[in-house]
């Protein structure tokens, strides 16, 4: 699964950390996540959805 | 990598190292490869290493995530139950081959390695359903995958040799610390590959 996180984080000027503190979880966690290397449960991505202040498919592609 | 993370994730290694160079150490000892002497000497490395595992940890704790307090909190039941382990190991086999116990104490005397192993494998559960960071969880249940993927290969691949009498006797104890060997290789592998 594709997503935007980069971009989005790019667009806010966080750090992957600003970006673990604000969802709870660790940087591994936030660039596992981002370099498409661990597809988050349906709750963290709402997590992110409402931290970025979108809805999930706005950050989330298919492949 | 955070501090935190990075911090429970050397506790991590630490202790996985420490579990296995202690198992080693007492896997020669118990076979005669060497004396006690030098099992003593060697015994310094996996205490040097459970020391590093305990300052990575409080270093994790500190940090003040949640998922780091978890993982702090595996890594300090973790060196607590491999030295209870190694400690009660040690005293039963040397009162066993010394003192001549009676059975009903060689049933408790064979007591203080098994629970201390008992413990770790609770504070590894207790690992997974504290977890609150999904992806840590993700990569511990893999590790013990992995773990557990090697205590069965290489359980089932020495089990048949000893079948066809190709190799000498092993004892089943030896599964945790493959399995802890397994966990380690693992988790590293986790981390090389950047997942």
């Amino acid at each position: 699964m594709n997503n935007r996180l980069k971009v989005l984080r790019a667009e806010r000027n966080w750090s992957q950390q600003d970006l673990a503190d604000r969802l709870e979880v660790s940087r591994q966690s936030v660039n596992a996540i981002e370099t498409g290397r661990y597809d988050p449960s349906l709750p963290l991505a709402f997590r992110i959805a409402d931290t970025f202040g979108l809805r999930i498919e706005e950050i989330f592609l298919r492949d | 990598m955070s501090t935190s993370s990075s911090s429970a994730s050397r506790a991590s290694r630490w202790g996985g190292l420490s579990v296995a160079t202690g198992a080693a150490i007492l896997g020669l000892k118990l076979a005669d490869a060497i004396g006690p002497g030098t099992a003593y000497l060697l015994a310094i490395i996996p205490l040097v290493l459970l020391f590093l595992c305990y300052r990575a940890s409080l270093d994790a704790a500190n940090s003040g995530a949640g998922a780091s307090r978890a993982a702090a909190r595996y890594t300090i039941g973790i060196m607590a139950s491999s030295l209870a382990y190694m400690l009660g190991l040690g005293v039963a086999m040397w009162v066993w081959r010394n003192l001549e116990p009676s059975t009903e104490l060689t049933w408790l005397l064979a007591m203080l390695p098994i629970i201390p192993i008992f413990w770790m494998i609770f504070v590894m559960g207790r690992y997974v359903a504290e977890e609150t960071d999904e992806y840590l969880r993700h990569r511990a249940i893999m590790a013990s995958l992995v773990g557990l993927g090697f205590v069965l290969a290489i359980g089932s691949f020495w089990g048949f040799l000893e079948t066809f009498e190709l190799v000498p006797h092993v004892p089943g104890w030896w599964s945790v610390p493959i399995w802890a060997l397994g966990m380690g290789v693992g988790q590293f592998w986790q981390s090389r590959r950047g997942a």
